[in-house]
């Protein structure tokens, strides 16, 4: 881990590196229309730069900016191809805590410092997370992971949001007073993952339900050695997907854990109504042996019947492909909005269609290839058509349920996930079958 | 050493802690000094005299309650064996977080002692005399130790103003303490994490001294 030569402490010199990403970024596109005007129109270096400094800017904030940059990335469509490749960066780069932290926390937590609890304990973190970072410690040969969460996160996350509050209504282009309504989840789910406590119990309650599905391993936990910014765990072997695929692994292989994933993710969404909403590659340890260890419980978001109800209707072709059924189901869900004009409905409702078949083409085929680019080139074309829109554009409200965030985070990433390992799977729904079984 | 000369010392040490406790005392439950060192020696039962070979004013007391906590914080960390394994950077790191651990039980008294400095950086309080001396020289020691073991910069001049840079750095988390709002003051806590690896980041031996002794070697070979 490298750290960082410069921290900056206040709101103001975080809002200051902001405005410096917003005068970097209008230099970029200055520069772009410079170029173009020249002749040459090179919009993806434009947005690679672009990723390049607002990275650079967020990349100096720590904890819930941090998180956020993360979200955005993951999100379906809002930010460029570049954008995506430069933030996945981004959960490998927080700040390493000293160890005289460490051992304040642990003092001021369990009420022992970490020598007096394990037999040994790393001084440095073997792993970063993006508001805590993980220690390697031993206790009666058993190796276990112990995670340290940075302090002042808590007491951080509103005052980040604010700080994130214009970039994202900027980038979205919607009214920073409609992005509220947006925010209050994300500020919810962000202060869920603060606390260890909860994520403790929620691991364990995920870790039960999903027993049936042969081939995920989960880590026990240890609440005597945990507390509200302490969680200790076992040591789960693998790798992460990117040192993992680097060992060549067979496509056999790749298949297998690729339809692993979807099968967790399948029985969490469909049968628990609960999901683990952080699918980022750190949170997986794959396996030669085709099995994943599953850790980090942090962001779990809950389903309410009535909104699984409603959202999953899109999943419907009877429904969706019923262009009566299809508009009634989007004001439903508050895509369309009852202050549409008659032609902003008819765009709106065509726009959705499209860009829905597309995201749900895997659901709606037997097998599905994520290891196609030409799928994930049309997503990106597609949102950057829309992007461009100008009655999108000129739409300020914010559109769709608040609920479907993170629903939508997992599903993006998921995507990336199984794109990523080039995996070819069944995508048909295996909840009946699973069920049966338990 | 004499028996009677111990005794003296321990009756001497006994009446000072007496002093400050009751001083501190009386500032915590009425908000402010005492009207008068006579009225504070009547309500403690000795004589104003007996007062005056201890101290000459309240500040001093004041000063005595934070010298002491100093004092305590360090010879508690100097008996742990991690400490004393530590680089000079976790040592710093590691004495500001007992000291504001031990400060917390005082934060009432601490608000009253510097409630005539809104901020101790540009006003600094009466009260700390004592500390700041033994502070900076803690500091020079750990300084000195750090650059005998090369993890910080020898820079000829600038190295001597260590002590007091970090003297600033402390008044500035005091200062922080004081306003700091966060559950368990957990700002604090990041406040000192960052503070310090930023002032280590900047004394510690980096590009800045090879590139002058780069030059210095180039010009030197003319």
């Amino acid at each position: 881990m490298k750290e960082q030569d410069h921290i900056p402490t206040s709101r103001f010199s975080r809002t200051g590196n902001f405005l410096k990403t917003g005068a970097k970024v209008g230099g970029n596109y200055l520069k772009y229309y410079s170029k173009k005007l020249l002749g040459t129109d090179d919009t993806d270096a434009l947005q690679r730069e672009n990723a390049e400094d607002i990275y650079d800017a967020l990349s100096k904030l720590k904890g819930s900016a941090l998180k956020i940059a993360q979200m955005m990335s993951m999100d379906e469509g809002v930010l460029p191809k570049a954008f995506t490749d430069k933030f996945t960066q981004a959960q490998y780069s927080a700040p390493p805590l000293s160890y005289p932290l460490v051992v304040k926390t642990f003092k001021s937590q369990l009420g022992k410092s970490p020598s007096e609890v394990f037999d040994s304990f790393s001084k440095n973190a073997v792993a970063a997370a993006s508001i805590g970072q993980v220690h390697l410690a031993e206790r009666d040969g058993h190796k276990l992971a112990v995670k340290v969460q940075y302090p002042g996160v808590a007491d951080s996350i509103n005052s980040d949001l604010r700080i994130v509050k214009p970039l994202v209504s900027t980038m979205l282009n919607i009214s920073s007073s409609e992005i509220d309504h947006y925010l209050q989840e994300v500020q919810a789910r962000l202060m869920e993952e603060t606390d260890y406590e909860l994520e403790l119990k929620r691991s364990m309650v995920i870790a039960k339900a999903c027993a049936p599905i042969q081939g995920l391993e989960f880590p026990s936990y240890y609440p005597e050695f945990s507390s509200g910014r302490i969680l200790t765990m076992d040591w789960l072997a693998g790798k992460h997907l990117s040192e993992f695929l680097k060992t060549d692994p067979s496509q056999e292989t790749r298949n297998q854990l690729g339809q692993l994933l979807w099968d967790f993710y399948d029985f969490q969404i469909h049968e628990l109504r609960q999901v683990h909403a952080d699918p980022h590659p750190g949170n997986f340890l794959f396996r030669e042996d085709g099995t994943i260890g599953v850790i980090d419980f942090g962001c779990i978001k809950e389903f309410s019947d009535q909104f699984y109800n409603d959202y999953f209707q899109l999943m419907i072709p009877e429904i969706t492909n019923n262009d009566k059924n299809f508009e009634e189901l989007l004001f439903k869900l508050d895509f369309l909005l009852p202050t549409d004009k008659p032609e902003e409905v008819a765009h709106f409702k065509r726009v959705y269609f499209e860009v829905h078949h597309l995201l749900s083409e895997p659901f709606f085929n037997d097998e599905f290839d994520f290891a196609d680019p030409g799928y994930f080139a049309r997503i990106y074309a597609l949102s950057e058509v829309y992007q461009n829109d100008k009655m999108l554009r000129k739409a300020k409200a914010a559109r769709g349920p608040r609920d479907s965030i993170y629903l939508n985070r997992t599903y993006f990433g998921l995507y990336s996930l199984l794109h990523k390992l080039e995996a070819n799977i069944i995508t048909r729904s295996k909840v009946g079958t699973l069920a049966e079984h338990s | 050493m004499d028996p009677n000369t111990t005794q003296q010392n321990s009756d001497t040490r006994d009446v000072t802690q007496k002093i400050v406790n009751a001083y501190k005392e009386y500032v915590l439950l009425n908000g402010t000094e005492p009207p008068s060192i006579y009225a504070f020696c009547h309500e403690l039962g000795i004589s104003e005299d007996e007062f005056y070979t201890h101290f000459n004013t309240f500040d001093q007391v004041a000063s005595a309650f934070w010298s002491q906590l100093f004092k305590e914080v360090l010879r508690e960390l100097r008996s742990d064996q991690a400490y004393v394994e530590y680089n000079t950077r976790e040592k710093l790191l590691g004495f500001y977080y007992a000291f504001f651990e031990a400060l917390k039980p005082h934060r009432s008294f601490a608000l009253l002692s510097f409630r005539d400095s809104v901020s101790l950086l540009k006003r600094e309080s009466q009260h700390l005399t004592d500390l700041k001396k033994e502070f900076r020289l803690w500091v020079s020691e750990l300084v000195n130790e750090g650059v005998r073991q090369g993890e910080i910069a020898q820079r000829s001049r600038i190295t001597g103003a260590y002590d007091n840079i970090i003297w600033m750095q402390f008044l500035f988390l005091l200062n922080f303490w004081r306003k700091d709002g966060s559950r368990g003051f957990e700002r604090t806590d990041a406040a000192i994490e960052k503070s310090v690896r930023f002032g280590f980041d900047l004394i510690e031996k980096n590009a800045l001294d090879s590139a002058f002794d780069f030059g210095k070697f180039l010009f030197q070979g003319k």
